[in-house]
């Protein structure tokens, strides 16, 4: 009884000194249930639809605003820009339909065609945004004040059809980019942790340290080999994943490929560079693991990786867009799924780029040696 | 090899606290080219810290390193280039063959070596093929000093070389230190083992309390006591335990 009692009571306080037992036994779960818990898949996703505005008056401001309803409600999620990019983010799925509003709107006396294209595949998102549409410019063109009776919306406003066949590739080609990101994050900041913490607690880092080598010599060597490492596991998942899946990588462009490696470049910089901010500040495996952990688990679940954002509170992606994992997923997704290339994306390159100078100043400021 | 200016080490009056803790209390010393110095004492005497102070591992808090005329405080980069180390611990990439080891040590000093000619002279090269974590205790020590050689040092730092070691490998690595010695380097090693200096030392330190307490040749050292009176508490015989275990064993190492 008394072998017992000892060998249970060493092996409990053995037990709530491992952190990275604590962290898998409650964490890892509590932090499932929240986030799942916090998704919302049966809310009204306000179908995406580009518009197009040629009068650019207050009547079609007017419009555009009513398109897009209140805060409380929103009926359209609207995107702006010229017709070609509108169209092509048609064509690749980004958004489900393009609305032309034409030079003349609002111009009493003047009749005006509204223009609006779908794509067919996407019926019943075809139906919501009509109706929307339909509604709306019976509604607005009734309330400006300065039209007559008998220009009434019904004798001056037409809606034309117009169909495409898009190549948006649904959910299976959304992952695939998305789950690439990921394994750049998991990659970079792991395999880093793991070697520079291990090679720290053995001694490894002590005798180089007693070499003529500096610091920075030896992390570019480091930041180099895992970069490489990430390019070459960013090419094998996708190519994978595409024939798996059978989805087409940016619209077939050979010039994807030259934009995921910058991109995966990009984000393996900087989830290596986190990761040697990482390795630099925990002394072991044991404390490097929770962080590390802490730091990946929830951007694998809040920057859109397996479930597009849309399912999260809007709070929480007021704040998870700027995540690191977000920029770099959104990124990757813009040229594999929405034929985008590296010059078009802005908001991704700028993202990734601020928490690239972040992470490395980070990195440099807690490297050690022993 | 850089022509050794003598004396090739210099500590003047070294000095380092931890927190409290006095480690090295005002440490004085030269060693001369091609002399083997030793520096003894109890655990927690500040051997080792003396020891990486010279080797530019740590910042004293006051005094002078010199190694080769470079001051280690003003340029430590440099003294790092031309001395060899081997650590108390010493831990390798454990993914890369021994000779792959050798290779990207002696890169990191930019020069070339054959690394089968430099682990046969510590007589490891027919484990040029091995990983470092199938090593014995021995051969890591071995290995370390054969890293500690790529860039043919002028001073060769031994860190408690022969620790842990079992007689067949402490004497092969005795050997060793005296070839690379007979070869033209300096070293300054520190042990717990007095058998271990009275064989290589040239002359020896006798640290305690982070201040040096003796220090001469070996045999200077015994006279001086002898002169006191002392007598040994057990008749000295003409063989020892040591000598008894290597006759039954034999010299030869076990690997």
């Amino acid at each position: 009884m008394k072998i017992y009692i000892a060998l249970t009571v060493a092996s409990l306080k053995m037990y709530f000194r491992n952190k990275q037992a604590l962290f898998w036994a409650l964490f890892f779960p509590m932090l499932i249930m929240i986030i799942f818990g916090m998704m919302n898949f049966e809310k009204y996703n306000s179908p995406k639809v580009g518009i197009y505005d040629a009068a650019n008056n207050d009547a079609s401001q007017a419009l555009i605003q009513a398109l897009g309803g209140t805060s409380d409600e929103e009926l359209l999620s609207i995107s702006t820009g010229t017709l070609d990019e509108l169209h092509r983010e048609l064509e690749f799925g980004s958004s489900r339909a393009v609305i032309e509003i034409p030079a003349n709107y609002g111009i009493p006396g003047e009749f005006s065609e509204i223009k609006f294209t779908y794509d067919e595949r996407f019926q019943q998102e075809r139906a919501v945004i009509a109706t929307i549409l339909e509604k709306v410019t019976d509604a607005v063109f009734k309330e400006a004040a300065q039209v007559p009776d008998e220009y009434r919306a019904e004798n001056s406003i037409a809606i034309s059809d117009s169909v495409i066949t898009g190549q948006g590739q649904g959910f299976k080609a959304w992952l695939i980019p998305g789950v690439a990101a990921m394994a750049i994050m998991q990659t970079g900041l792991f395999t880093v942790v793991f070697t520079l913490v291990r090679f720290k607690s053995q001694g490894v880092l002590r005798r180089l340290k007693a070499t003529p080598i500096g610091a920075a010599h030896f992390l570019a060597g480091q930041l180099t080999t895992k970069a490489i490492v990430v390019v070459l596991q960013t090419y094998v998942l996708i190519i994978v994943g595409a024939i798996a899946l059978g989805v087409s990588v940016g619209g077939g462009r050979l010039g994807a490929w030259f934009d995921l490696s910058i991109l995966a470049l990009l984000g393996g910089t900087l989830f290596i560079a986190i990761g040697l901010a990482v390795s630099g500040w925990a002394k072991n495996e044991e404390t490097a693991a929770p962080l590390a952990n802490i730091i990946t688990m929830p951007m694998m679940f809040l920057s859109g990786v397996f479930f597009p954002l849309s399912v999260m509170p809007d709070w929480l992606t007021r704040w998870s867009q700027y995540l690191p994992l977000t920029y770099l997923a959104d990124g990757m997704r813009a040229i594999t799924v929405e034929g985008a290339s590296i010059m078009t994306l802005g908001s991704e390159l700028i993202g990734l780029g601020i928490w690239i100078v972040i992470s490395c100043s980070i990195a440099i400021k807690m490297f050690r040696w022993e | 090899m850089t022509t050794a200016i003598d004396p090739v080490i210099v500590a003047k009056d070294l000095r380092k606290k931890y927190g409290d803790i006095t480690a090295v209390n005002g440490i004085s010393f030269e060693v001369h080219r091609g002399e083997v110095f030793g520096m003894l004492g109890p655990n927690g005497a500040g051997k080792t810290t003396t020891i990486e102070i010279l080797e530019g591992m740590r910042d004293a808090d006051s005094g002078d390193a010199i190694i080769n005329g470079i001051n280690v405080k003003d340029d430590p980069t440099a003294v790092k280039a031309i001395i060899g180390v081997q650590l108390q611990q010493n831990a390798f990439f454990d993914n890369l063959k021994l000779s792959e080891i050798v290779d990207l040590y002696a890169k990191l000093y930019l020069t070339n070596v054959d690394p089968v000619e430099i682990l046969s002279r510590v007589g490891l090269d027919k484990r040029k093929n091995g990983k470092f974590a199938e090593l014995s205790g021995g051969q890591k020590q071995r290995l370390s000093i054969a890293v500690a050689l790529v860039n043919n040092p002028v001073v060769l730092f031994l860190d408690e070389p022969t620790t842990g070691l079992d007689p067949q490998a402490r004497r092969q690595l005795w050997e060793l230190v005296r070839k690379i010695q007979a070869g033209g380097a300096t070293i300054m090693l520190t042990t717990h083992y007095m058998e271990e200096a009275e064989e290589l030392c040239d002359r020896i330190a006798v640290v305690e309390n982070g201040e040096i307490i003796a220090l001469d040749t070996p045999d200077a050292l015994i006279d001086q006591l002898i002169a006191t009176g002392f007598k040994p508490k057990k008749r000295v015989r003409e063989a020892t335990l040591d000598d008894v275990f290597l006759n039954l064993t034999g010299r030869d190492l076990r690997d």
